[in-house]
């Protein structure tokens, strides 16, 4: 079993780095303020090539793989969680056209998503639910060679900034079908931008659809292949990927931790001395092995063409409920100014709450899991 | 090697800048004095620059007794071919043991390529020189690491070169009565023979008091993180008429340029009174201020290095110290 | 126009685990290189001195065309600038036909700055250091800001030449994913001294004028009173205690 990355990885986690360190660190402030989508380091992030990871050469990404692509995600994540999941949609609004879409339809939207050119986001949940993908009711209804869509989605990652949104809606009574649409189709508008109170300056917000017409050629498969597809591409790159940010949130929140315990002191002497301090960094440190180990082996597992639902859930359930952990033992280390603005604590918890429930809550995961632990192990 | 006891004397690179002698080279000839006197020999100052028979006078008053000195009109501002070509030329004929430059601007250009044309070896910025039983020039230089000092020597090859930065040695009592031989060196140069040339030299005044000469001063390091940056240095460095200075962190921060930069690869300082605010003290820093009368630190944790090299130090947390410090200086000054 | 070579001066020490890293001024060397090159056409070739690659392929990933890789026991330990500049310089040679050799102005652990000056020298060729700007006057004449103290030089050269930089001169390009993956599909050439004809007694040690003979830890006399206590009573302290040794 080897353990150890590629000398490509090593050097791609350290670029990765030394991009989120020396570009988006210092934007980090504001974006938490106005939580505004910085546009320019989106722009930034498809000419580094970070969009195209999961695309393969032939259609202009750099097909490096999963486990380069939560790298990358981890490495973002440790600086702003946001630009994480900002960047990690973008790979699930690809993700039908790359793993479902005809080479035609690869052709037409892969290389803009690959350069960084067009950003991508996947439109499922909807008020009644996103557990209950079955119960949505947004409807596609044919009409010649084109469908025309009503219907509202919500909690919308990228909901105003995509230019190429996969849209899941019932082609039939129990029949789920994916579409693209492309930003100014008419009809398909952004409604409500939500105001969530972490993870800002990643854009979340409604998509109204409303006798929006497409194009037939934009379906991807076939009607009824909908829930297949949605389901695959969120575990496989929307939990992969969430959990990745969450991932290098709780990385942060170790580095935080250690630096701080080295730096304070109590009683003359740096409280990383205090037994109390250590367990609660002892605490931190397992959670983050154990987020890593998880993630990097579903991961893996998807570069090597296997199928890896309850890993995808249990790195993402995992690194996320351990991020919202990290970071409340974060603020317990650094005391009263654990709840100050000017610190980073309070940020990356709050940071933390909005990923638990992102690409499915903790009880979807668990779910997943059961389901998989129960045949495994009849 | 026989070779080696032909070299005799100790020479200075006497930097001019619009005709005005560098404070480091003076202080070299100081510096390079104790040598002379230790080996008993001559000390003579190399000086190019044009319409320059003043500095050579002024040279003999610091206590050269030899200056040898190129005047010509292209040579007036730094030329870095021909300067180079003229000093290696002089030394070769006249083949001086030591060789010391200001590690300025000018004399970190210089040195190295003149080293290397005498295929000779050099140390760059000293702290420090001793002649041992052997006439041999011990260079001390800050080790790699910071915690100690090396001592370098240069065993078979002459001259043996090194730059000096300034606060280093002491500038010599001028002596206006002192004797001494100016020796103009005729040189054939031509703008052709200048393959790289300084058109013109741009001086600006710096934004801040400076570090050289300053009686105080104020420095700041990667602790002042932990307050947000550098306001309170320059708010004590205000109070006290002090100049601003700082470790390399600090100029990465950008909280510093890098004049202000002290330590190895930046200023030596000696003034009174030193304070280093969150500043850890690792020699790569403490090197520069050595020489300070009286060194103050504030940092947060007891085992910093900085402790080891300080008179007075208060361990604590600066965002509860410096405030309250800042206003026990007022106090004082206040009270006059 | 012509072939720009690009030689990186990287001296770095390995210290437990940290990886060797691409001394930092030499990135902006590098970017120069590449600045050049993307405007005008030519070639840039890396040269690092060095046991491990990394250094070379990561110059490959921001966009060099070539890595040499100079690795030999004969070249240090114990070198001094001289035998340093030497080994390159036999290697740029080797490379041949060469414009312009860019190198950071020092390193960050030895800080010397002169190995570049001692590089022009061996090549026959002028030099600027320091330098914060490059522009071309003509295909063969550079203009140069060269910083100094307190404000900068002009300077204007012919080319070949060796240019020392400084961080202000530009901002080193990240890496895109594309340029790493291409870069390990790039051949890094590993050179010996056989490879470049060095002379061995000008290498490594034997061929330094220099050598460290001793150690000195430096004995420090100082009161070494540390104040401990509320704040507002050690402030105090401190400045009473000033006060009484007549600095303030």
């Amino acid at each position: 079993m080897d353990f150890s990355f590629t000398p490509e990885q090593e050097m791609l986690r350290k670029t990765v780095r030394e991009f989120a360190e020396k570009e988006i660190a210092p934007k980090v402030d504001q974006m938490d303020e106005t939580g505004k989508v910085p546009m320019d380091l989106v722009k930034r992030m498809g000419e580094l090539g970070f969009g195209g990871v999961i695309i393969s050469k032939e259609y202009g990404g750099t097909g490096i793989g999963h486990l380069a692509r939560v790298i990358i995600l981890e490495e973002i994540g440790r600086v702003s969680a946001a630009m994480a999941n900002t960047l990690q949609i973008d790979h699930l609004g690809e993700s039908p056209i790359i793993y479902f879409g005809t080479d035609e339809q690869k052709k037409k939207w892969l290389p803009s998503l690959a350069s960084g050119k067009k950003i991508g986001a996947l439109a499922l949940t909807e008020p009644v639910g996103g557990s209950d993908v079955l119960g949505i009711q947004a409807v596609a209804k044919k009409e010649g060679d084109a469908y025309v869509i009503n219907g509202r989605k919500c909690w919308i990652t990228n909901s105003h900034i995509s230019d190429v949104c996969g849209v899941i809606a019932k082609t039939d009574e129990k029949e789920l079908t994916c579409f693209i649409v492309e930003k100014g189709t008419h009809g398909f508008t952004p409604g409500r931008e939500e105001d969530k109170f972490g993870l800002r300056g990643c854009n979340t917000g409604e998509i109204v659809l409303e006798n929006c017409k497409v194009p037939a050629e934009n379906m991807i498969g076939k009607p009824g292949d909908g829930l297949r597809i949605a389901l695959s591409c969120i575990s496989n790159v929307g939990r992969s990927g969430v959990g990745a940010a969450a991932l290098g949130l709780v990385c942060r929140c170790l580095e935080e931790a250690v630096k701080y315990a080295n730096q304070r002191t109590l009683y003359g002497k740096p409280i990383a001395n205090l037994q109390a301090i250590q367990w609660l960094i002892t605490d931190i440190y397992m959670d983050y092995e154990i987020s890593r180990l998880t993630a990097y082996y579903a991961a893996w597992l998807r570069d090597q063409g296997a199928r890896c639902d309850a890993e995808n859930s249990l790195a993402k359930f995992w690194a996320t409920r351990g991020a919202v952990r990290c970071a409340e033992r974060l603020i317990d280390i650094f005391g009263a100014y654990g709840v100050l603005k000017g610190y980073v604590p309070q940020r990356l918890l709050r940071d933390a709450w909005p990923l638990v429930s992102a690409a499915g809550t903790s009880e979807i995961m668990r779910l997943v899991m059961a389901g998989s632990a129960l045949k495994k192990f009849a | 090697m026989k070779e080696i006891a032909e070299y005799m004397g100790i020479w200075v690179f006497a930097e001019q800048r619009k005709s005005k002698l560098m404070e480091v080279s003076l202080e070299c000839l100081g510096g390079g004095k104790q040598l002379a006197e230790k080996l008993d020999i001559d000390l003579s100052a190399v000086l190019i620059g044009y319409n320059v028979e003043e500095l050579g006078r002024e040279l003999i008053a610091y206590g050269a007794d030899n200056v040898y000195m190129i005047d010509h009109p292209l040579l007036g501002i730094y030329q870095s071919d021909a300067y180079a070509k003229v000093t290696a030329d002089l030394i070769h004929e006249h083949k001086p043991e030591i060789f010391l430059l200001g590690a300025t601007s000018i004399g970190m250009d210089l040195a190295p390529t003149v080293a290397a044309m005498l295929n000779t070896g050099l140390s760059a910025h000293v702290t420090g020189l001793e002649v041992d039983e052997k006439r041999q020039l011990r260079q001390i230089v800050p080790g790699f690491g910071g915690k100690v000092m090396a001592v370098v020597v240069c065993p078979n090859h002459r001259p043996q070169m090194a730059t000096v930065r300034l606060g280093v040695f002491k500038k010599p009592m001028r002596d206006e009565s002192r004797r001494g031989n100016i020796v103009k060196v005729e040189v054939d140069i031509t703008e052709d023979d200048l393959r790289d040339k300084t058109i013109r030299m741009v001086e600006e005044k710096p934004k801040e008091k400076p570090l050289e000469g300053a009686e105080i001063v104020v420095a700041g390091g990667w602790g002042m993180r932990a307050v947000g940056g550098f306001k309170p240095v320059r708010e004590l460095a205000e109070l006290l008429g002090a100049s601003v200075g700082g470790t390399r962190p600090a100029l990465d921060e950008g909280w510093i340029v890098e004049e202000q930069m002290i330590g190895q690869s930046g200023k030596t300082v000696r003034p009174k009174l030193y304070i280093g605010l969150g500043i850890s003290g690792e020699m790569h820093h403490t090197v520069g201020i050595l020489d300070s009368e009286v060194i103050v630190a504030v940092n947060n944790d007891e085992n910093a290095p900085i402790f080891q090299v300080a008179d007075v130090g208060i361990v604590g947390d600066l965002r509860e110290v410096l405030p309250r410090l800042l206003k026990e200086f007022e106090k004082i000054m206040m009270s006059g | 126009m012509h072939k720009v070579t690009l030689d990186p001066v990287t001296k770095t020490l390995r210290r437990g685990d940290v990886p060797t890293v691409i001394n930092p001024l030499d990135k902006h060397a590098l970017e120069e290189g590449l600045r050049i090159r993307d405007e005008y056409g030519g070639k840039v070739t890396a040269v690092n001195m060095g046991r491990e690659e990394t250094i070379c392929r990561e110059a490959l990933a921001m966009g060099a065309d070539e890595a040499i890789q100079l690795c030999d026991k004969a070249f240090g330990p114990g070198a001094d600038t001289l035998a340093t500049a030497y080994t390159l310089s036999k290697a740029i040679k080797k490379i041949g036909n060469f414009d312009l050799v860019l190198c950071g102005n020092e390193t960050v652990d030895g800080s010397t700055a002169q190995v570049p000056p001692q590089l022009a020298v061996f090549l026959g060729v002028p030099h600027v250091t320091r330098a914060r700007k490059l522009g071309f006057i003509t295909e063969r004449k550079l203009r140069v800001e060269r910083s100094i103290e307190y404000g900068y030089m002009i300077v204007e050269t012919s080319l070949p030449a060796v240019i020392a930089v400084t961080k202000e001169i530009n901002t080193p390009r990240i890496p895109t994913v594309e340029g790493i993956l291409e870069s390990y599909q790039k051949e890094v050439k590993a050179w010996c001294a056989e490879d470049i004809e060095a002379e061995e007694e000008r290498l490594g040690s034997t061929g330094s004028p220099t050598t460290i003979v001793d150690f000195l830890i430096p004995e420090i006399k100082r009161r070494g009173e540390i104040l401990k206590g509320p704040a507002d009573e050690v402030s105090r302290l401190l400045v009473q205690r000033l006060h009484e040794l007549g600095v303030i």
